[in-house]
């Protein structure tokens, strides 16, 4: 293997693995925060993605909408969280695994009657098309985008976390929600507003993976099977664990998507295997 | 109260044998496909309600069965309860190793884990197009005889005699496997599995053997549906039909065997009336759901027999 596809395919796990983060962090603040896991999450991606063909076109600018999408499909998820599953928190987790499940059936199919089932495209900014050289390899500008957005969402997200207010009040809440509550916080408005944010991450994904891979149905179902895999390998309720977990499930896909197309879902799922098997709680994940 | 309940039962008996003679043909097919779903969730209830794990995938095993039947019927021209019992051995023989991988974690991971596996299958049943013909799928798959020069299970009202037989035995086998000191072990399992591993035993052992049991008559299901349909395509495993199996289940109730097929009956006969007037009737089936979900937790059969329990004297 010559130095130059090495490169480009570092490069490409890099992107792949921006994009899974973008969803995966959000899977896991989310169940950090209110202890579900929300199967409806991928859906948020797919729909970050339309919306933002949908502003592409009204707008004109890309970079528009990258600032609009999320805030849009943030609302919408805080809106469906503080209707359906706030009432049901002090269940058993089954029950909100299934509300969720429901919500994304009702979210697909929504879709799919207001665009229809065609695939949408959407062009990257002129400055992000084309190429560029990069060690010996001849790259896509665009993808090079993809590595910086992860990164800079996954920083800003650590330093909201670590060093405001408002982050040390969402920690707080993910390790004693009802101390929180004696205290004086307001428990469910943060839980709203964290559910809101990771469906925001999610689309800003999205509306970033359209110019890419075209918005169209089944990429949400792709994603969150993807990042389900990520959560596994990482360990839920870990933002370090979800960054690694997609550096390893993008390097996996990239590298056996290299050499046989099939075999890139088949490394995946034995690196997946793998950590089951010696590792169950994931790398950064608390033990059972 | 008890009583007219046993009435009720027998009277649904009843009417279930003697269908034929009172429905009409497009009727009758729907009854026949209602049965066999029934039985998918039927076989999902025995994983959800008795080991409290949610398998998010459970479809995977239904379209391997449907594979396997049809592929068993139309390269070797067996008769259908051979193809059916291939169904259900080679989705339990799939179903090992990924139970084995997923009973490795619990709750949330467990019903990650099972969607992840399902969209795998999926992925491959779409792709091996030489042996499942891709997303065509396989077509043409014949209803053979009962056994070999046997009467033929051609008409439809032989196949859904077939179909009642194949459901009432596979229920009443479920029914007696959660009466067993079996089930007993895995619902005790359930409501503390710290207690059960203190009590020496390893309950990993328990929850993978039911996750194939509830695989293999998954798949037994899909056999039945490869021939009654005459096809099995890659949409029979994917994770919409988990997320309606699952929904059947909730609707019927958790943990009551009869629940989830009154749940697919209630379930695809609201389907079968939404579908004439809008194509989009998963938008209202995934709200109904939601619903049910907050309100009725118990599901229908859960719901009547609390109220059946609440009524009763003493």
């Amino acid at each position: 293997m010559s130095s130059s596809i090495l490169v480009e395919q570092l490069f490409d796990a890099a992107a792949l693995a921006a994009l899974l983060f973008l969803v995966s962090v959000g899977l896991s603040l989310v169940f950090g925060i209110l202890r579900v896991v929300n199967f409806a999450h991928g859906i948020f991606y797919m729909l970050g993605a339309y919306v933002g063909s949908t502003l592409v076109r009204l707008t004109g600018s890309f970079w528009l909408t990258l600032i609009l999408a999320p805030p849009i499909v943030g609302l919408i998820g805080a809106a469906l969280e503080s209707s359906t599953l706030r009432f049901i928190y002090r269940r058993p987790p089954i029950y909100q695994l299934l509300l969720t499940f429901g919500l994304a059936m009702i979210l697909e199919e929504s879709v799919r009657v207001l665009y229809g089932v065609t695939a949408r495209s959407v062009d990257p900014p002129v400055f992000f098309q084309g190429t560029v050289e990069l060690a010996g390899a001849v790259y896509p500008r665009y993808r090079l985008f993809l590595i910086a957005a992860g990164s800079a969402v996954g920083l800003a997200l650590w330093l909201f976390l670590t060093r405001t207010r408002a982050g040390l009040l969402v920690r707080a809440v993910a390790q004693n929600s009802e101390m929180v509550g004696c205290l004086g916080g307001d428990v469910r408005r943060v839980r709203t507003a964290v559910f809101g944010l990771a469906c925001a991450l999610a689309a800003f994904g999205g509306a970033c993976a359209a110019p890419m891979t075209t918005a169209y149905l089944g990429m949400g179902i792709n994603v969150i099977v993807d990042a389900f895999v990520v959560v596994v390998v990482g360990g839920l309720g870990s933002i370090v664990g979800s960054m690694v977990g997609s550096l390893i499930v993008g390097a996996a896909q990239t590298w056996g998507g290299f050499y046989v197309s099939e075999a890139a879902m088949a490394i995946m799922y034995a690196v997946m295997a793998a950590i089951l098997l010696f590792r169950p709680w994931g790398l950064f994940g608390e033990e059972e | 109260m008890r009583r007219a309940f046993v009435v009720l039962l027998w009277l649904i008996c009843g009417l279930l044998v003697a269908a034929p003679w009172l429905c009409a043909r497009h009727q009758l097919s729907i009854l026949t496909e209602l049965l066999i779903f029934g039985l998918l969730a039927l076989s999902l209830d025995l994983i959800m309600g008795y080991t409290g794990m949610v398998s998010f995938g459970h479809a995977a095993y239904f379209g391997l069965g449907a594979y396997a039947g049809a592929l068993t019927l139309l390269t070797w021209q067996l008769p259908i309860p051979l193809a059916l019992a291939s169904g259900a051995v080679c989705a339990a023989a799939i179903a090992w190793p990924i139970g084995y991988l997923s009973t490795r974690r619990t709750g949330i991971y467990f019903a990650m884990l099972t969607l992840a596996f399902a969209q795998l299958l999926y992925t491959i049943a779409y792709k091996w197009r030489s042996l499942t013909g891709g997303s065509d799928g396989i077509t043409g798959v014949p209803k053979s005889a009962l056994w070999w020069a046997g009467p033929s299970l051609g008409t439809p009202r032989a196949y859904y005699f077939l179909v009642l037989v194949t459901v009432a035995v596979a229920l009443l086998a479920c029914w007696a496997l959660v009466r067993s000191p079996f089930g007993r072990a895995v619902v005790a399992i359930r409501e503390n599995e710290r207690k059960f591993a203190a009590l020496g035993r390893d309950p990993a052992r328990f929850k993978l053997i039911v996750f194939v049991i509830a695989a293999g008559f998954a798949g037994l299901a899909g056999a039945l549906f490869a021939p009654f349909r005459g096809f099995a395509s890659p949409e029979l495993m994917f994770w919409v039909l988990s997320g309606q199996a699952l929904m059947m289940v909730i609707v019927g109730g958790i943990g009551t065997l009869v629940g989830p097929v009154v749940g697919a009956m209630v379930f695809i006969l609201v389907q079968e009336i939404l579908s004439s007037y809008t194509e989009h009737w998963m938008i209202f089936t995934g709200g109904i759901f939601v619903l049910m979900v907050i309100f009725l937790p118990g599901g229908i059969v859960g719901t009547a027999r609390r109220w059946l329990e609440l009524e009763r004297p003493g």
